[in-house]
């Protein structure tokens, strides 16, 4: 059983029986797991693709280098003075004035330099690797579809369902996304206007075990799904009337895509995951204007990123969403130190990611870029962070999956960062129950121990069961600081699940015992 | 709820042993055989070339399917076209002076392209000409480029060499000017080089990239050789480009920007050098290149991809790929033999690979005017108008003919593991249904005060026993359908095209229609039948593959 749904069914429990309460119980583990969990299911992030290799020495613009950045890229070089300020080191490009604004309130967090070791320069097989999660596998699942197949094995087959009627992910636009590639089937689904629902009908078709016969059963399947996932889709975005299309330049097509998207959110649709894209990253010519550096075909597509985002962002407030949506970009690669002479940049290495929301932990993660006084051929920006990291840690403070299962989706070890856990005040204890405490045998016979680590101070620990009736005292008193093994005796317990609470000084912290005959 | 369905992955050995044999195949020669090659080979079959390719047996067939006839250059429709005379070709004119005129000329002659690219799609479809310059299309996928004389060379180059010289193919693509400004070619310079074509070269157009095996390794190349390359191609810039006293863009060996040094490739090239040979070394070093033998597996899997099945099975990479590749070699990398050798196989006609691709829009929607023998056929500017409207939807559909989604073509020819699947999804099929049912229940394609319908009497008329209801259904799963369909949709049909009536009311109302041509009276209740069966027939997901 899944953390979550063990979370939802004690809920449930705990929903009944509300009279065998007493306060300190509620709010200490019903009340807290409930709203949690709550908000967690509800969560909804929005990610953007910067199609083509985004020249990121352009967009986050690092202050202190530019001695050396005049040597680089004299031609394609934004005018020091115009360099919108985010730090005293740290500027963004003259036409994301959208973004700073989000910078100033809190709502922007940039993270420098991210990429993967060995950087590939191919856009097929870097965006292969960005959107699968895999360096060295064959990109067969994207990271989001190795995620929602732990999630609804099995799917496509039985889906929708009245369970989940609505589409885990909605790719804006004709094209379904990579990123949520699962084993069966692709779990997001193309939406190019929410408004526009469109009957589709299919024929009879087997599946003979053939690839035309696969083709058959792929075919109508999705010309079912169309049907019913295109019904939920557009009356949801018909019902989201609290967005305002006053806020938007609804000219700009991110901008257009976003309102849907908020739209739909609005509207009461359950899916997790938005995915939008914008093409014409990869400037290998004409990147900026001849006449002035600021301008040009890169600016233009910085300008509706940031405007987009922004206008998104304060609409989401507005509906007093900020909690439940977040976002973030991602691009194949950044570009070469070095511009060319094309008023261009060639494939290159390391680019930041930005992320948006109000649930952000941080603003600014990752040193600049150095920047040398030499030109060496060819040269990127070295990677600081790793993008699967970035992916993980997303996995982790977003969408609150455990860390195993995290792990299990990538190759390499997961190295967690502090990214989207702003708002996780109840999930944070939660989820140091599954760090910091360790029931074990678990489940359980006659005898069981309860390991964590304590401060030097005042302990209890209790055992509760699913009605949060007190049906164990284990101990009571001081203890040193380091690990500690509590032995509990469980030979009296009916068989069922309860509650572990170890109530410290340095924090609650509850665990699951499961009680066998 | 919707029922619960089981996906299986193909699984070939359910119906039996599939053969991988590049021997001729020998078997029967039907309607289904003749089918397969003909929807493999061009848009959209007519019902009386499958009966011919019948009679004629394979052989005959295959040679002459694979023809590349001259074709007539785009031509004048628009008022903006400010030099060339309507109805007269524009590819070697001049532009105006004034650059508002130009520029409206440029419009005029990037439509009249559109146009162009749509009418050869869907006139005279006796051979492969058109699928395989698609196919080059996809290959060398650049997008129009600021001079559409340009862009028109780029796709005259591609018919020139679409049955041809594979290397001699890509020599001239490689100073082609659509090419030099779309891969930077024309700001490669010896002082600044630039990678873009010199990487693409390899990666996509030759060599093909393997598995990463060391720090800038690609198996076939390395980093090392896309820098080298760069420095070989340098020195070409472009000419004319929108020019008021040139007819024609040029490419231009300019001896001051090319990089002189002798290169050294990697040694997966044997570290070959290549010594200044100026406006000829990107010969030499494309000699080079094509030393390798994963040149021609590279482009036989691109084949096999296209014309036979996406999926490139362990025994399909033994026991066909080599074959396509010994005989491109063994034949100096003419393509031609090595497309006769495939489309006659055995391989080729296995039952495992018929309707194992899903058609692209373009196949998609010109297999439905085309079958349907439907073609505008209105004057110069109610066809281009009607064009221009199919060239738009086309593009709603996901295929944007010359504008391919990048440099590596369009994804569903590339990318693992859903490959053609990629061109259906909800939207898309969506996109799809309207325009079928825009020319089957409503008013067909609009330009100039007319109406481009489908051609439903000729269709009908032409089909083997017309004012048999039963054979009509028949021919129509024969020719739409690339493994058929049950009794049961049969019937379902069958049932809209007699309105539920006994069959020889539909035999009476056949004949009512034919002992009073002209007369609407009797025409449209039979067309109207027809035009609901296609209806459903282009719904049903079988229309969809190939």
């Amino acid at each position: 059983m899944k953390r979550r749904d063990f979370v939802k069914s004690l809920a449930l429990v705990s929903a009944g029986t509300p009279v065998l309460l007493n306060e300190m119980k509620v709010q200490s583990i019903g009340k807290q797991l409930f709203s949690v969990s709550k908000s967690n299911e509800d969560r909804i992030l929005v990610i953007i693709r910067m199609n083509g290799g985004n020249d990121g020495l352009n967009t986050v613009i690092p202050r202190d280098q530019y001695a050396n950045l005049t040597i680089q890229r004299n031609n394609v070089l934004i005018p020091e003075t115009d360099v919108l300020e985010l730090t005293t080191d740290v500027g963004l490009h003259p036409k994301m004035g959208g973004m700073k604004s989000l910078y100033d309130s809190g709502t922007l967090g940039i993270i420098q330099n991210v990429g993967y070791p060995e950087q590939n320069r191919s856009h097929f097989r870097s965006m292969d690797i960005w959107t699968s999660g895999l360096i060295d596998s064959q990109a067969d699942t994207g990271w989001l579809g190795r995620y929602f197949d732990g999630e609804y094995p099995g799917y496509p087959s039985g889906y929708p369902s009245t369970a989940c009627p609505d589409p885990f992910a909605i790719s804006l636009g004709y094209e379904v996304s990579v990123t949520c590639q699962g084993l069966m089937a692709n779990f997001s689904h193309a939406v190019n206007d929410p408004f526009d629902v469109y009957n589709l009908s299919s024929g009879g078709a087997i599946n003979d075990g053939t690839y035309y016969g696969y083709h058959m059963e792929y075919l109508t399947t999705l010309i079912n799904q169309a049907n019913a996932y295109g019904q939920q889709v557009n009356a949801a975005a018909n019902a989201g009337t609290g967005s305002l299309a006053s806020l938007y330049d609804l000219t700009n097509p991110l901008a257009q895509q976003l309102r849907y998207v908020a739209q739909m959110i609005d509207g009461g649709l359950q899916t997790n995951v938005y995915i939008l894209n914008v093409n014409g990253f990869d400037t290998h010519d004409a990147q900026v204007s001849a006449t002035s550096t600021q301008d040009g075909a890169h600016a233009d597509l910085l300008q509706r990123i940031s405007d987009a985002v922004a206008s998104f962002q304060a609409d989401i407030e507005q509906m007093n969403y900020q909690e439940r949506v977040a976002g973030m970009t991602f691009s194949e690669f950044g570009r070469q130190i070095a511009s060319n002479a094309s008023l261009g940049t060639d494939h290159g290495d390391a680019a930041p990611m930005f992320l948006f929301g109000s649930c952000l932990n941080t603003n600014i993660m990752g040193a600049n870029p150095t920047i040398d006084s030499t030109i060496v051929n060819q040269a990127g920006l070295p990677m600081e962070y790793d993008f699967r990291d970035i992916y993980a840690s997303v996995l982790k403070d977003w969408f609150g999956v455990p860390t195993a299962e995290i792990q299990s989706f990538f190759e390499h070890t997961v190295q967690y960062y502090p990214v989207m856990g702003a708002c996780n005040v109840g999930i944070e204890e939660e989820e140091l129950t599954v760090l910091k405490a360790l029931v074990y045998p678990n489940p359980a016979n006659t005898n069981a121990k309860i390991r964590f680590v304590a401060e030097n101070e005042w302990v209890k620990v209790d055992v509760f069961d699913l009605q949060h009736r007190t049906v164990l005292n284990v101990f009571d008193g001081n203890l040193s600081q380091g690990e500690h093994n509590i032995p509990m005796e469980t030979a009296e317990l009916p068989a069922g699940e309860y509650i572990v609470q170890i109530k410290k000084e340095s924090g609650l912290v509850h665990s699951k015992l499961v009680k066998v005959k | 709820m919707l029922p619960q369905i089981n996906l299986l992955m193909p699984d070939q050995n359910q119906n039996g042993p599939i053969s991988y044999n590049m021997a001729p195949y020998s078997g029967p020669w039907t309607k289904v055989e003749a089918g397969h090659l003909l929807r493999r080979t061009v848009f959209g079959p007519t019902n009386q070339q499958m009966l011919t390719a019948v009679s004629d047996g394979m052989a005959t067939t295959v040679t002459n399917l694979l023809q590349i006839p001259v074709v007539a250059e785009p031509i004048t429709f628009h008022p903006d076209e400010a030099v060339t005379a309507f109805g007269n070709s524009w590819v070697n004119d001049v532009f105006p002076s004034s650059p508002t005129d130009a520029a409206t000329t440029a419009t005029a002659r990037n439509l009249s392209l559109a146009v162009w690219l749509m009418k050869g799609s869907n006139e005279g479809q006796s051979d492969i000409s058109q699928k395989m310059c698609m196919f080059w299309h996809n290959h060398f996928a650049v997008t129009a480029v600021a001079d559409p004389r340009a862009t028109y060379d780029y796709f005259a180059l591609i018919r020139q060499h679409a049955l041809g010289n594979f290397r001699q193919f890509v020599k001239d693509m490689t100073i082609n000017p659509a090419m030099l400004l779309f891969l930077n070619g024309n700001t490669n310079t010896l002082f600044s080089p630039n990678e873009n074509f010199a990487r693409e070269l390899l990666e996509l157009y030759t060599v093909g990239k393997g598995p990463q095996i060391g720090p800038g390794d690609y198996t076939n190349y390395k980093e090392e050789d896309v820098a080298a390359g760069a420095k070989i191609l340098t020195g070409y810039l472009v000419d004319g480009i929108g020019s008021d006293t040139l007819t024609d863009v040029s490419a231009v060996y300019t001896d001051i920007l090319h990089d002189p040094s002798t290169k050294t490739l990697s040694s997966h090239f044997g570290g070959a050098t290549v010594s200044n040979n100026m406006g000829n070394e990107y010969s030499d070093y494309i000699d080079i290149i094509f030393q390798q033998q994963a040149v021609a597996e590279y482009i036989s899997r691109k084949l096999y991809r296209y014309f036979v099945n996406y999926d490139l099975t362990t025994d399909v990479e033994t026991n066909v790929i080599p074959i396509m590749a010994a005989t491109m070699i063994a034949n100096n990398y003419d393509i031609l033999p090595v497309m006769s050798e495939l489309l006659s196989s055995e391989h080729f006609y296995d039952i495992s690979v018929r309707g194992a691709l899903i058609k692209s829009p373009v196949d998609m929607t010109f297999s439905m005017f085309n079958s349907t023998e439907s073609i505008p056929g209105f004057d110069i500017v109610s066809d281009a108008e009607m064009y221009l409207l199919v060239y738009q939807y086309i593009t709603l559909m996901g295929q944007e003919f010359a504008a391919p989604p990048s440099v590596a073509g369009w994804p569903a020819y590339y990318q693992t593991p859903a490959y053609s699947q990629l061109w259906v999804n909800s939207a898309l099929l969506k996109a799809r249904f309207q325009l079928t049912d825009f020319m089957t229940y409503l008013t067909g394609i609009p330009g100039g005060g007319n109406n481009w319908e489908l051609n439903t009497l000729a269709f009908l008329d032409n089909l083997s026993f017309p004012s048999d209801a039963p054979s009509v259904i028949d021919d129509i799963a024969d020719l739409f359908t690339p493994k058929g369909m049950s009794a049961t949709q049969k019937l379902i049909l069958k049932a809209v095209l007699t309105n539920g009536l006994p069959d020889f009311e539909w035999t009476i109302q056949y004949n009512d229609y034919q002992a009073n041509l002209g007369n609407t009276t009797f025409s449209d209740p039979v067309k109207q039948r027809v035009l609901l069966v296609l209806q459903q027939v282009f719904h049903m997901p079988e229309f969809q593959t190939i």
